[in-house]
């Protein structure tokens, strides 16, 4: 009699938690879906170089989101397993401005402060056979005027020519990204390859 | 006769604190400023990126309507918008408050549990309200916590609903369940590297999914789940979720177990009616001096007491049980057969 009323309360806990589980699981397919262009997400600044470390570290409060000034950290509300609402950003709507708020008000190690040189987010990447001044269809220079890192980070590859060639000081805000008025956007942030030091 | 001598005396000796029973509506005042703050902040940051933008023109009608009523209220407390309304900011998940941080318990023991390891500087953000976790027990759960306003409302919703005639779940389970979903939700983590002790925890989901719907522009995944709750709340168990379920109450609990404040009866004054076991939200019994580590400080029966007979007490343990109240009628039978007894 005993185990009976065991086992019929592990099998409702079960049923319970099995609910709870499956109501998760078809909200994805409740949500209405953007069009699922392959988007290159970024890490807020600060971030934990691995990505699983950095899931694990989030709590996923949505602090660093609610201090940003360009409402650029978004969050993965409705997708993603593990990663669920931990922040992302998506450049080429919205990119980062290096404020630093995200990284001071963030209470874990997801994001620490760190000086601007060293936030890693990624290293922007040119197609040369996109970019307007590449293909000699005009002068450009957007994402040279807008990188708030300067000649450092991005720069023309000679002085009388405009054409843009990303330097080893980018730290992939996507500032570039968002300002790029090309219609296929042909500078984007790729994850930093080990042999670039900043 | 014996009856209101005894009576006197305790009226004199065991009057509770006129205060306490009315705690009760300032426990529902700070329920209210808890949601309407976590409703408030992401309008509050909007307000402030447009002010940080400097883009008054160029916001279209609605916005400027956001900006305008925003305006009004922090205009009197801060003076640069852009940077002084960073002084308050999160959820009762993680907050910040003049740079002082404070988290949930649970998110630090479910970080921990996730990434395996210790982050100290984290992990210190959850002290104050574990102290205040031991000093006053499950406060959280009826005092700050927002889902628990909705879950009260629902509460009262479904007795509403009993009123006009519609039957009402009211099944009871044992309340140790959340301690086991407790411990799952953290090998969870562990095994998945990702807090989802957060996932299913209510006030975790109320305060990101309030954010997300007035920030991020959309309701998230734990709306459903929470929806989800409030229907096992109304079908199957009255404030089902928190008494059987809830990871962060069974964490309060356990932390709570030997709050020094706790509420106690007062036997001399108690006439047996009960209504203190009907208004308990977490069907504790205070009539027979069951409260325990469930109980939430919530002061509800103090509040409904119509004797005044439950009060504050300052001691790490509940009082034994005391019998049965000395105004109801099961005492008096008791001393009028002890009496004869006595003569006989």
């Amino acid at each position: 009699m005993k185990r009976r009323t065991f086992l019929k309360r592990l099998i409702a806990g079960a049923a319970m938690l099995g609910t709870a589980a499956l109501l998760y699981g078809v909200t994805p397919l409740l949500a209405p879906r953007r069009a699922t262009a392959k988007r290159n997400y970024l890490r807020p600044p600060g971030a934990l170089a691995d990505d699983a470390a950095f899931t694990a570290a989030c709590i996923g409060c949505g602090l660093c989101g609610e201090v940003c000034p360009p409402r650029c950290i978004k969050f993965h509300t409705r997708d993603g397993s593990a990663t669920v609402n931990t922040p992302y950003i998506d450049a080429a709507e919205k990119a980062c401005i290096l404020c630093d708020k995200c990284m001071e008000v963030c209470p874990t190690n997801a994001l620490t402060v760190m000086p601007r040189g060293d936030i890693n987010m990624g290293l922007a990447e040119i197609d040369q056979t996109a970019c307007y001044p590449w293909v000699d269809r005009g002068i450009c220079g957007a994402c040279v005027s807008i990188c708030p890192l300067g000649k450092k980070a991005i720069g023309y590859k000679m002085w009388n020519q405009y054409r843009p060639e990303v330097r080893a000081g980018c730290v992939g805000c996507g500032l570039c990204v968002e300002v790029c008025p090309h219609p296929s956007v042909p500078i984007w942030v790729v994850s930093r390859p080990n042999d670039i030091k900043v | 006769m014996a009856a209101p001598t005894i009576n006197e005396g305790a009226a004199v000796h065991h009057k509770p604190f006129f205060l306490w029973r009315h705690l009760n509506k300032l426990r529902w005042l700070t329920l209210i400023i808890v949601f309407a703050m976590l409703v408030l902040l992401p309008f509050l940051h909007i307000y402030q990126t447009y002010t940080a933008a400097h883009a008054y023109d160029l916001l279209s009608p609605g916005e400027k309507q956001l900006y305008d009523v925003m305006e009004s209220i922090a205009a009197p407390f801060v003076s640069d918008p852009a940077e002084d309304l960073d002084a308050v900011k999160g959820n009762t998940w993680s907050g910040s408050f003049w740079g002082f941080k404070i988290s949930d318990p649970l998110a630090a023991l479910g970080q921990v549990a996730a990434s395996l390891s210790l982050y100290w500087p984290f992990l210190l953000t959850a002290l104050v309200p574990v102290l205040a976790t031991i000093i006053f027990g499950r406060f959280f759960c009826g005092w700050i916590c927002p889902a628990t306003f909705i879950y009260e409302l629902n509460s009262n919703f479904a007795s509403w609903l009993r009123w006009a005639g519609i039957r009402v779940g009211n099944r009871r389970f044992d309340k140790r369940i959340k301690y086991g979903v407790l411990a799952l939700g953290l090998i969870l983590s562990a095994v998945s590297g990702s807090v989802l002790a957060g996932v299913v925890y209510p006030p975790a989901i109320i305060g990101r999914e309030i954010y997300y719907t007035i920030a991020q522009g959309g309701l998230g995944a734990g709306t459903i789940f929470f929806l989800g709750t409030l229907l096992f709340d109304i079908l199957v168990a009255r404030r089902g979720f928190c008494r059987y379920l809830c990871p962060g109450g069974a964490l309060y609990a356990l932390l709570g177990r030997y709050r020094l404040v706790r509420i106690r009866r007062i036997a001399e004054t108690c006439n047996d009616c009960a209504k203190c076991n009907v208004v308990c939200e977490f069907d504790l019994d205070p009539l027979r001096d069951g409260f325990g580590q469930e109980c939430n400080n919530c002061t509800a029966c103090i509040a409904i007491c119509p004797t005044d007979a439950l009060t504050f007490t300052i001691r790490p343990s509940d009082y034994p049980e005391q019998g049965p109240g000395h105004l109801g009628q099961l005492y008096r039978k008791q001393q009028a057969t002890e009496d004869t007894d006595a003569a006989s």
